[in-house]
């Protein structure tokens, strides 16, 4: 209920206008525009380069744009530095090769940004820490290293360090693409768990299982381009586009 | 050589393990240095009636090592920083360091600080002690620099990428994620540098810092009797870097996390 709820409140979260993307002779974003509203869960899928990732890596300048205008909570994505980290404080990110600080525990993982630029004291930070840690099934692993964890758990931690500092929007990069199979499922739960919090979620994937069944909107990218925006059920059902239907083959095995 | 002089208890954290042999090994060094005149005091002439004069060396000759040692890991954490700058001006600056200061003699440059100095500007005139340190420092900063530029670029882009995603501004991306681990692989080449320090200090005898070499030459010179007082100062170099040595195994041993080290 939450989400639609949120869903119908006006302005976009985040808008995308006439994004280009390119990387020397390979035009990877083309003027691509769409927008997401609060509390929308929006998977974007696609044949590998088609710009999907890039396109995500744009919302919080991890890659910088070349041209169109990128607006996240109201805060324009540009080069001001402070414009930036306040910006970043919004957008929680999820990589596919989970990137934890493998120096520091799983808890510090998830207390280090709270206390630097929330400015939170170590024990508030750490007690946020705990309960996010227990959220995603881990507290029991709180004073481990990340090596000491699987890659399924710390994909898990990396999720409860994006949440640790409350952003408005979780991007979600190819979250299970680095996992093994029998991993892929506990951290597919967590997801759903939290877009059913009525968290706004952009999310990079081949789970089609996932899109289907936690997905407000696929996004389907072709050569840097929004080829499809559609309902699941749509997009899953009677498929008129070829090349999707090619890739859902594909996928399908 | 590594020495595993210290079996602490099994139940002991490593980062606890590595703390004592820290503390320990700092309080060896310090009763060393204050008390290396009593053993060396037994021995037979020539060492026995010199021994305070070995012991003072001593003294002079680890001071050399850790005001420069100290100094020389700040200038190489700032020559690598200036190395890996996106700003051009500071990329030349910190390469034209590294390239004038590895390809010149370090005696040259303990020569130059000391003598020509002053002669480029009269207020650089500094004590003999003051100009050995500079130039080893100066020295250690070009080794250590690349050392530590090693270390910067083996971290993966990810990591800086996952800092800067949960909104952490440069200063606490480089101080909280990026150093630590790049100073982990930093580590093996930086003890090597600062043990090459200890030993390099002795070319401040050149300019005639009353260190452990000069100590050693002049005793030699007095007694005509090479063989013990060339050994006993190269025991005590080796006493030093053997403790130095167990220091820098400690610290390595800390940042272990995943247990590589055997």
């Amino acid at each position: 209920m939450s989400r639609a709820a949120n869903a119908a409140g006006g302005t976009p979260l985040i808008s995308v206008d006439k994004v280009n993307k390119r990387f020397g002779q390979h035009h990877v974003l083309r003027d691509v525009s769409t927008h997401f509203n609060a509390g929308e869960v929006a998977v974007i899928v696609g044949a590998s380069g088609s710009g999907k990732s890039t396109l995500l890596r744009t919302l919080n300048r991890l890659e910088v744009h070349d041209s169109g205008r990128i607006v996240v909570d109201g805060i324009e994505v540009c080069d001001n530095q402070r414009q930036l980290e306040a910006l970043r404080t919004e957008v929680g990110m999820v990589f596919q090769q989970f990137n934890l600080f493998p120096h520091l525990t799983v808890l510090e993982n998830v207390a280090l940004a709270p206390r630097r630029v929330r400015r939170q004291g170590r024990a508030a930070a750490q007690h946020n820490a705990m309960e996010l840690l227990e959220r995603v099934g881990l507290k029991a692993h709180a004073h481990k290293h990340p090596f000491a964890l699987s890659g399924g758990q710390q994909q898990r931690v990396a999720i409860a360090r994006a949440l640790a500092m409350k952003p408005r929007v979780m991007l979600f990069d190819e979250p299970t693409s680095a996992l093994d199979p029998e991993m892929v499922k506990e951290v597919l739960d967590v997801m759903k768990q939290l877009a059913s919090s009525g968290m706004t979620m952009l999310v990079v994937t081949h789970e089609m299982g996932f899109a289907r069944e936690v997905g407000d909107r696929i996004l389907f990218f072709d050569q840097g381009r929004i080829a499809q925006d559609a309902p699941p059920a749509q997009f899953f059902g009677e498929q008129h586009n070829e090349r999707i239907r090619a890739f859902l083959g594909q996928i399908a095995h | 050589m590594t020495l595993a002089l210290f079996p602490w208890p099994a139940g002991w954290s490593r980062q606890q393990r590595s703390s004592a042999t820290i503390l320990v090994a700092i309080g060896v060094l310090c009763l060393l240095l204050w008390l290396l005149a009593l053993p060396l005091g037994q021995v037979t002439e020539p060492i026995g009636n010199n021994a305070q004069h070995f012991a003072e060396g001593a003294r002079v000759t680890v001071q050399l090592t850790i005001l420069s040692g100290i100094a020389g890991v700040l200038l190489g954490v700032m020559a690598a920083l200036g190395k890996v700058s996106r700003i051009a001006p500071l990329r030349w600056l910190a390469g034209g360091y590294v390239w004038v200061i590895r390809g010149t003699p370090l005696l040259v440059q303990v020569l130059f600080v000391y003598f020509a100095l002053p002669v480029l500007a009269p207020a650089l005139q500094l004590s003999d002690f003051s100009s050995a340190c500079v130039a080893l420092a100066l020295n250690a900063g070009a080794y250590n620099a690349e050392a530590i530029r090693a270390g910067l670029l083996a971290v993966p882009q990810g990591q800086m990428e996952a800092a800067r995603s949960l909104g952490l501004g440069r200063w606490h991306t480089f101080i909280d994620v990026t150093f630590p681990q790049a100073f982990k692989v930093a580590l093996p080449p930086l003890v090597n540098n600062v043990v090459a320090l200890l030993k390099d200090s002795s070319l401040a005898y050149a300019i005639g810092v009353v260190e452990l070499t000069n100590i050693g030459n002049r005793v030699q010179s007095a007694t005509f009797q090479p063989l013990p007082v060339l050994a006993t100062t190269a025991t005590i170099y080796l006493v030093l870097t053997t403790v130095l040595t167990q220091i820098s195994t400690a610290v390595e041993r800390r940042f272990d996390i995943e247990g590589k080290m055997p």
